[in-house]
């Protein structure tokens, strides 16, 4: 299944114009579950509710606002925001090339991938080459929504991969908590050598399992076997709920605003 | 300003044990947003809906399953979710030590500033070996009853743990389905120079979140009254598969 888009549009460096698409990199490796009625077991749904007006909100009635003062909120539209920067809402302009090993991992915010549109393929695959055989990768800024971020583009296996990156006032210093100048114990540090030494393996994160996710398939395993699942009845087609893709859509909206991204 | 101590444990590996404390190590200072319905301007909130009765339906009836096969489900209880849950401790176990460059940056997902909490258990010397022998410390911990993977790093005598992500988390490229397009060697020629051209060193000092201020600027002009233009944005043409060659060429010796 192809990932879903976030944003689309146009990467350039100097002259060349490549179109893309942004999609995800990384999904939340959580088991989920779905809230269900506990009277007849029916899936719930997350609806926006309207309290003034007591009904439920389509997506299409729902602005983006900013409380300006208590409960008076002022709505601010994505062509407004777009206007804000206009010349970098659509377009990923490469400033420059770098040597990723000049930016320490700090500064690494989250990870996307791009992936070529219809007559971007050439262009795309020319960067993700050049980059690679020259091991450099691409600064520039991104618009996404109400945000705009420093990004890095690098070439990773043959695509194009994104990286937001902190902002350097984001970032905390360690040197308050850092321990003092005191000369550190030769012979600690010689232990400590042979103890690592003894360990050193090869990094396979597959290895790695989340133990709660591995506890909790035990668990649903055992009960399937032990009962029969349960099923809701059966939901007629709704009227006026807009099309999934929206609702989807307004979803991701809710989820990202959440995490504050 | 390092932030405040959000969680206390010890690094564990051998016979050596680390007390510490994490902070975090970055903080996000941004404008947050509400949704609002637009023909009043009221926030909303949000409500889960029975599919079926399509009423709202109360916390205290809603149960959690997980859905086996399309329309059916195993219901979990409270109970059993905590029996999945991780026995807290305050350890960081380290199993193993990897090179440093073997870790796609791709896996790292938060990092977290670490400080000694306690004199002459090894912090530093800790800090210094990680950095000389360019490994880091695969561990795991659980912290707040979620469970963690993580690498120890060492920067002088600062100690940094990341958390990462699991492998099944990770999209692979071959997912994106992307095809081979060949290139002339030409084409990749102008194309490294002209990376090699526009190559400047790292400096994001330089970068300045200046949108955050055009939006607050947005904000406070809107909540006065006054008008804002809107501005349509700018989209660029593709470059054409065929004029490739001849863009990086325009494009080098617009760059040299």
């Amino acid at each position: 299944m192809a990932p879903q888009g976030i944003w689309s549009g146009t990467i350039s460096f100097s002259l060349v114009a490549i179109p893309v698409q942004l999609v995800r990199a990384v999904a939340p490796g959580r088991i989920s579950f779905r809230m269900l009625h506990n009277t007849d077991f029916s899936p719930l749904v997350r609806r926006m509710f309207c309290p003034r007006q007591g009904v439920q909100v389509p997506p299409e009635e729902i602005v983006r606002g900013f409380e300006i003062a208590p409960d008076r909120f002022l709505p601010i539209t994505d062509e407004e925001l777009e206007s804000l920067s206009p010349e970098r809402s659509r377009t990923i302009e490469i400033s420059q090339f770098i040597d990723m090993a000049e930016v320490d991992p700090l500064y690494y915010d989250h990870p996307y991938y791009l992936v070529p549109l219809k007559g971007g393929e050439k262009s795309y695959r020319l960067l993700a080459e050049a980059m690679r055989q020259t091991n450099r990768a691409g600064l520039a800024r991104l618009v996404l929504a109400e945000r705009e971020h420093l990004v890095a583009i690098r070439s990773t296996e043959g695509a194009l991969s994104l990286v937001t990156l902190h902002y350097n006032e984001e970032l905390l210093p360690a040197q308050a908590i850092a321990p003092g100048a005191a000369k550190g114990s030769a012979e600690m540090k010689a232990r400590i050598k042979r103890s690592i030494k003894r360990m050193i393996a090869e990094f396979e994160p597959e290895k790695y399992e989340d133990s709660r996710r591995t506890k909790l398939l035990d668990i649903l395993k055992r009960k399937a076997q032990e009962q029969a699942p349960v099923e809701p009845p059966p939901i007629a087609a709704e009227e006026g709920e807009g099309p999934p893709d929206l609702v989807a859509a307004l979803e991701t909206i809710m989820t990202d605003l959440r995490k504050g991204r | 300003m390092a932030g405040g101590t959000i969680w206390k444990g010890a690094v564990h590996f051998g016979e050596t044990m680390i007390p510490v404390k994490l902070h975090a190590a970055v903080k996000e200072e941004r404008i947050q947003f509400n949704l609002l319905h637009r023909v009043d301007l009221v926030k909303l909130h949000q409500q889960m809906i029975c599919a079926y009765e399509k009423k709202p339906v109360p916390a205290e009836s809603q149960i959690k399953g997980f859905e086996v096969e399309e329309g059916k489900f195993i219901i979990i209880d409270p109970e059993e979710l905590e029996q999945a849950t991780p026995a807290s401790s305050r350890v960081i176990e380290v199993h193993e030590f990897v090179k440093l460059d073997r870790i796609d940056p791709i896996f790292i997902e938060r990092t977290y500033n670490l400080e000694p909490d306690a004199v002459a258990a090894g912090f530093s010397e800790f800090a210094e070996v990680l950095q000389e022998m360019e490994v880091a410390g695969i561990c795991t911990w659980t912290m707040r009853k979620r469970s963690y993977l993580g690498a120890l790093q060492g920067t002088g005598k600062v100690l940094r743990l990341n958390t990462l992500r699991h492998a099944d988390e990770v999209v692979a490229v071959g997912a994106l389905g992307l095809k081979e397009i060949p290139l002339s060697e030409r084409e990749i020629k102008i194309g490294r120079d002209l990376i090699t051209q526009l190559t400047e060193p790292f400096q994001p000092q330089k970068f300045v979140n200046d949108h955050e201020q055009k939006l607050r600027q947005l904000i406070e002009k809107k909540a006065r009254g006054e008008k804002v233009a809107v501005l349509r944005p700018k989209v660029k043409k593709p470059t054409a598969p065929e004029e490739l060659l001849h863009v990086l060429e325009a494009s080098l010796k617009k760059a040299a």
